[in-house]
């Protein structure tokens, strides 16, 4: 054999098949809606509300006082659903510098990240106060999850009081670093020539997109990835085959309450970047109804994770609160199955999609 | 660090390897005659059905023989003394599925133990008598090579440190003796499906450990800046170098070398190439296989679409194309055997074939005619 292969293998690289599958809708212009109409403003988003809560935490530890623990409490969870939305965007500027994982470092399997906050409150260090010294320490120590802590965790009431400035001047720091990363990001995809202009602008010259098929297939896999993230890490990592499995206390934002929220904000992202970009109009018109249907079951998505509210382990314990995890769970893959296999099908982009990825 | 009953099982190796001759002999006549002329090339599947199992080709191409997997395969190995072959589960799965690659036994199913999952890839020990498995001890975050014992239903006899987290493909080195373990240094766990939870921090590595002390011989990293390099794949070229190709999990825009060589008590060399090969890898390879009698290396890339063939002695590139979803990859002849997602068989004593109803899995074993 291998004569073919041999001779196969001279010849010059060749292009796969290439976007689009509707001639009318260009690669391109499908990007640039995604970017424009949803990225950008999803993280502009998140930088206005990461300055108002790096404000917030500023004005409760010059005053210290119930009523503005609770303003910053408030502007904490608000922020934690901005990024909800704006994190489905896990590739392009917020990978660089780790600016994700110093976003939220998540999950804290070993408690790594809480036994360095816990250290840190306890130490008083004052280089972790100063957010440009925070930025260069441990990803665990920087984010949204030690911030969750220093508001939500075992002691925060102290922070309505006096005694412990330590714990608000860091949570402060904190608060600066998420509005320093948002800000980052938010200006990297502003940028003139950046990665913005790499996705939107496919083809043999680029060093990321050689072709529209590509730059589709980034946003596409967002869409899968995210679902399957939602579904299989934020979703199982707690909720268990069986009740007696759960593990409320691996719920993501178990300490603020913010769980359902900010499940119900990942999928309100992928409706509004689906929305967004247009992507359902290169649907041949006798599959128009798989863009209309997974607007449908995001909607309902949404609406079912917003409907469990208060502290998991209640939601848990509560059989008719459960069974509406196990719905949104349901949900999930439904849409994974229409976006993964039927959607991808219709697009003939089933390549880079059979997971042959991650191992 | 030793496991116990180090001794016992030298002594067990080599009455076994006494009486492999004899179990060569059994071989039955008419399975000889089907496979005498011809390699086979064993492969996990996945059915456009959404079900999963194992295949045995032919040279050609042809499904002579497929079994099914509960889950999801990843690699296969093959003892030659037993003729058996292992089809690991993909990571995070928990069995392992023996079979007769000629379809006549049954095929029998090894479940990883209480607190460890299977990472896809295994070894036989030379004479056949151990199996060696990447495994995860998952609640310490800790690389380990599972030790079933082959003679006596796949035991679970013991296991050894990897010396890094998140192994994945481990070798058999020519002294019989030594194992080279990638250790992609990525932290996963079961409870949270396959997240990578320590991009930040990771820290891969090769090692070289004795399979019978468990003892680590080398130790090798990267340098710090290609901390997020994760090395995954390997296979030896003819003169005993290990190949490596590696998944970057930084920044896309980045452009690391992703394939290096591995030699004894040298640091390890990666390989510079030009970029428009480089580029079609897409920061990411999927498998590695080496043809000694060629003297060739091959790596794909499944998320590029690409295959490129390296010259072993030189390091330069000889060949390099797109293929869809290109994957799974065998020395064949003078060449290599190449299986993709879309189904596609390309090589073997024919020209391509397609099987649009199977997603061919990242890897590919060949098996020597008997």
């Amino acid at each position: 054999m291998s004569k073919r292969l041999a001779a196969a293998l001279a010849l010059p690289l060749l292009l796969v098949a290439a976007w689009p599958a509707s001639a009318a809708v260009k690669a391109a212009d499908v990007i640039g809606r995604a970017i424009d109409g949803f990225v950008r403003p999803a993280y502009a988003s998140l930088d206005d509300h990461a300055a108002s809560l790096a404000k917030a935490m500023r004005r409760l530890c010059a005053v210290p006082s119930e009523q503005n623990l609770d303003a910053a409490r408030a502007d904490f969870s608000a922020t934690v659903e901005t990024w909800a939305v704006a994190e489905i965007i896990a590739f392009g500027p917020i990978k660089e510098n780790n600016r994700l994982e110093r976003m939220l470092y998540w999950p804290d399997r070993k408690s790594i990240g809480l036994r360095q906050v816990q250290a840190t409150l306890a130490a008083k260090d004052p280089s972790a106060a100063d957010p440009g010294q925070l930025a260069g320490k441990s990803v665990a120590m920087q984010g949204l999850g030690a911030l969750e802590y220093v508001l939500f965790g075992d002691g925060a009431e102290t922070l309505a009081g006096k005694d412990d400035p330590y714990r608000c001047a860091y949570g402060s720091a904190v608060a600066g670093n998420v509005q320093a990363i948002a800000g980052e990001v938010r200006d990297a995809w502003n940028k003139p020539g950046g990665f913005a202009s790499l996705w939107a602008n496919p083809g043999p010259k680029n060093p990321l997109y050689r072709d529209g098929t590509e730059a589709v297939t980034e946003l596409v896999g967002v869409f899968i990835n995210e679902l399957e993230m939602i579904r299989d890490v934020r979703l199982k990592g707690f909720l268990g085959a069986k009740p007696d499995a759960d593990k409320p206390k691996q719920a993501i934002y178990w300490r603020s309450h913010n769980t359902m929220n900010s499940l119900a904000g990942n999928l309100s992202g992928i409706d509004e970047l689906f929305q967004a970009s247009k992507l359902g109009d290169a649907l041949p018109a006798d599959a128009r109804w798989m863009a209309e249907s997974i607007h449908i079951q995001l909607s309902n998505g949404v609406a079912t994770a917003k409907s469990v509210d208060g502290p998991i382990d209640k939601a848990l314990a509560d059989p008719a609160l459960r069974d509406k995890l196990e719905h949104f769970a349901m949900i999930t893959s439904s849409l994974s199955t229409l976006i993964g296999t039927r959607m991808t099908a219709e697009f003939g982009l089933t390549a880079g999609f059979s997971s042959l990825d991650g191992d | 660090m030793a496991w116990p009953g180090t001794q016992l099982i030298d002594r067990r190796e080599f009455l076994r390897a006494a009486g492999a001759g004899f179990a060569a002999a059994m071989t039955p006549r008419a399975w000889a005659d089907t496979l005498a002329a011809d390699a086979v090339f064993a492969t996990a599947f996945v059915k456009r059905d959404g079900s999963f199992g194992a295949a045995v080709l032919s040279e050609a191409g042809n499904i002579l023989h497929t079994l099914d997997l509960p889950d999801r395969g990843h690699d296969v190995t093959f003892d030659p003394v037993s003729k058996r072959s292992v089809v690991f589960a993909r990571q995070p799965g928990t069995f392992a599925v023996v079979f007769d690659h000629a379809g006549r036994e049954k095929p029998s199913t090894i479940a990883s133990i209480a607190g460890r999952h299977f990472f896809g890839h295994g070894v036989f020990s030379p004479d056949g008598a151990l199996l060696y498995a990447t495994e995860n001890d998952f609640d310490n975050a800790a690389g380990v090579v599972g030790v079933y014992d082959a003679r006596a239903k796949f035991n679970r006899i013991g296991e050894f440190p990897t010396y890094g987290m998140g192994p994945h493909e481990l070798l058999l080195l020519g002294d019989g003796r030594t194992l080279a373990i990638a250790n992609g240094g990525i932290e996963t766990h079961p409870d949270f499906g396959r997240a990578e939870l320590n991009i930040a921090t990771m820290k891969p590595s090769y090692t070289l450990v004795d399979r019978i002390t468990g003892d680590l011989i080398e130790k090798h990293e990267l340098p710090r800046a290609l901390h997020q390099l994760s090395i995954r794949h390997m296979d030896r070229d003819r003169a005993g170098t290990v190949w490596f190709g590696c998944q970057y999990r930084g920044p896309a825009t980045d452009r690391p070398a992703l394939v290096g060589r591995a030699a004894r008590g040298k640091d390890l060399e990666l390989l510079e190439m030009p970029q428009e090969v480089l580029s079609g890898f897409r920061n990411y390879i999927g498998s590695v296989a080496a043809n000694p009698a060629a003297g060739t290396v091959a790596v794909t890339s499944p998320e590029g679409n690409s295959l490129a063939v390296i010259d072993a002695a030189s390091g330069r590139i000889i060949a390099a194309r797109s293929l869809v979803e290109v994957c799974g990859l065998a020395p064949d002849g003078a060449g290599f055997m190449a299986t993709t997602g879309a189904g596609e068989i390309v090589g073997g004593a024919d020209a391509a074939r397609l099987e649009p109803d199977y997603v061919w899995d990242n890897h590919m074993l060949r098996i020597a005619a008997a």
